[in-house]
């Protein structure tokens, strides 16, 4: 670049020498050396700098890295690292963790097993055949077993009387007893079988409790309050058809009122006309 | 050849005197457009101040901010560490996705059990109303009274029963009626729970650590819904039982009424004797 500069600068000098050297006029000579400097000093390159304004720059420079920029990667890097310590010993400590885990073995060990028996406990008492049989079908959480607790009914409780040994009434009241009384027995049957599998389910979701983490056990808590609405709508069945059998039982007692009715004003007829034919 | 080259500044002296004006206005143009001296990278005073200004600074940067930001980095590598094997640690989360999968499988069959038909009567009206009864369908409630009083019998008319005994068995009759119709409501709300619990388990198998509290927040709101509706049946329960016992306290009032009713009709018919 330098060269390039002094090879120009030899060039210039030697048109202005010719140039010089040709003229004859001192005018023309004097004319042609002020141009020639004049256009020099257009182009040529500004003044460089003083080295005073460059230290103060640097040192500004200097100054902003180790006062702002210092500062706040210090500031960031302490936020973080309270932030870390905050997780790690308030929010989600790995000891309480561990313990919470450990608790929830122990509560396994400790109610699982002893739970389990208590709802296991033999609560059969019948002694003749027809009622044991009935007892067995009904508390045996099998779903696949209907007919054979329907006959093991008709065997305790008897059939329905056939047309000729009963009024129409008493057979229709009787039937729907029966009926509801049965579809109530199946119904249980298969809110037993129901039971066991929502024992299942809250022993799964125990035991993947104690291996849980923080971010999974939400998973688990979700699943079993989901859970938690299928047992209520289980239970609301139960109790949809306790009132479908509790109304049964009072509409029987109301059918045997009404026909108590009739009889009785049937009986006083008679009787009226008894005493007015003595 | 010497003697040439000594006279040379002898003529070029002439050579000025002659062309002074000339050689005054070279010397200007000389002296005025001589190129400006370079500052030197290396001897130059100020190259070296810059030098050294700079190596400072990119000192400065490699300790102050590459030091502060290799601390927040191994802060973040820490705390991301934590995070990943400590709070969500992916195996875990699939497992408890894995594990809502499992159970929802299991939940289904206990949805299955719910719905297996139960019906047993076996005479035509008993059956009607049976079918009615176990219809899980709210649209049956209209056919419900028909249904019943099918199998049932009506209130007894004016002439065949006194009025204390007609309100008595309007009030046991619609006290019964009410408790099935409401049972098919209760059995039909229970379906549609059961249906909510499926897709609540099935969007939780979906779901991501930040996503499950808020599909547990749902859930929860399902379950007061339940428990809501759990209760409105035990009152209906509850109420039967209350009609029930009124019905007994009526029996035994009734009773005391025709025991007096009879008393008074055989001292008349003694009198007249």
């Amino acid at each position: 670049m330098h060269f390039a500069v002094y090879i120009g600068y030899v060039v210039w000098l030697s048109l202005c020498s010719s140039l010089v050297m040709n003229f004859r006029s001192r005018r023309h000579i004097v004319v042609a050396a002020l141009a020639a400097v004049l256009v020099v000093t257009l182009v040529s390159p500004p003044a460089a700098p003083a080295q005073g304004s460059l230290i103060t720059a640097v040192q500004a420079v200097l100054n902003v890295i180790n006062g702002v920029i210092q500062a706040a990667l210090q500031a960031i890097a302490s936020v973080r690292a309270a932030v870390g310590a905050f997780y790690q010993s308030v929010a989600w400590p790995v000891e309480l963790i561990a313990q919470a885990r450990v608790e929830v073995l122990q509560m396994m060990n400790r109610y699982r097993h002893l739970m389990a028996g208590i709802l296991n406990i033999n609560l059969k008492s019948a002694t003749l055949p027809a009622p044991q049989a009935l007892e067995n079908l009904m508390r045996d959480h099998q779903i696949n077993n209907f007919r054979g607790l329907r006959q093991a009914f008709t065997n305790a409780y008897r059939a329905i009387p056939p047309a000729a040994d009963a009024s129409p009434e008493d057979r229709a009241m009787a039937d729907m007893d029966d009926a509801l009384a049965l579809d109530n027995l199946e119904t249980l049957k298969a809110t037993d079988s129901a039971t066991d599998l929502e024992l299942q389910a809250a022993d799964s979701m125990e035991n993947a409790a104690a291996q849980a983490a923080p971010g999974s056990a939400p998973f688990l808590t979700a699943a079993a309050t989901a859970s938690s609405i299928r047992s209520q709508a289980l239970t609301q069945k139960m109790l949809a058809a306790e009132l479908r059998q509790e109304a049964a039982k009072m509409a029987h007692g109301n059918e045997l009122r009404k026909r108590g009715a009739t009889f009785t004003l049937q009986l006083r007829g008679v009787l009226i006309n008894l005493l007015q034919h003595n | 050849m010497t003697k040439r080259i000594l006279l040379m500044p002898k003529r070029g002296v002439a050579w000025i005197r002659k062309h002074r004006l000339g050689t005054a206005a070279l010397v200007l143009v000389l002296v005025a457009t001589t190129p400006h001296t370079g500052n030197g990278q290396f001897l130059d005073p100020c190259c070296a101040m810059l030098a050294a200004g700079l190596t400072t600074i990119s000192n400065t940067l490699s300790n102050v901010v590459g030091g502060g930001l290799h601390s927040i980095l191994s802060v973040e590598q820490s705390i991301s560490h934590f995070e990943q094997q400590v709070v969500w640690p992916q195996a875990l989360i699939s497992q408890a996705r894995a594990l809502v999968g499992q159970l929802q499988g299991t939940f289904n069959q206990i949805q299955a059990l719910s719905q297996i038909p139960v019906n047993s009567a076996t005479l035509p009206g008993s059956q009607q109303l049976e079918q009615n009864l176990l219809s899980r369908n709210p649209n049956q409630i209209a056919q419900t009274t028909a249904a019943y009083n099918a199998v049932y019998g009506t209130v007894p008319g004016e002439t065949d029963a006194s009025a204390q005994v007609r309100d008595l068995v309007d009030m046991t009759d619609a006290a019964a009626q009410a408790a099935m119709k409401r049972a098919i409501e209760i059995d039909s709300l229970a379906d549609l729970e059961l249906q909510a619990a499926g897709q609540i388990t099935a969007s939780v198998e979906e779901a991501a650590p930040g996503s499950a509290p808020i599909l547990e927040a749902q859930a929860d709101a399902w379950l007061i819904r339940a428990n809501a509706y759990t209760q409105a049946a035990t009152a209906d329960l509850l109420r039967l039982r209350a009609v029930d016992l009124a019905d007994s306290s009526a029996e035994l009032k009734i009773g005391a009424s025709s025991t007096a009713n009879l008393r008074q009709g055989l001292i008349n018919l003694l009198q007249h004797n």
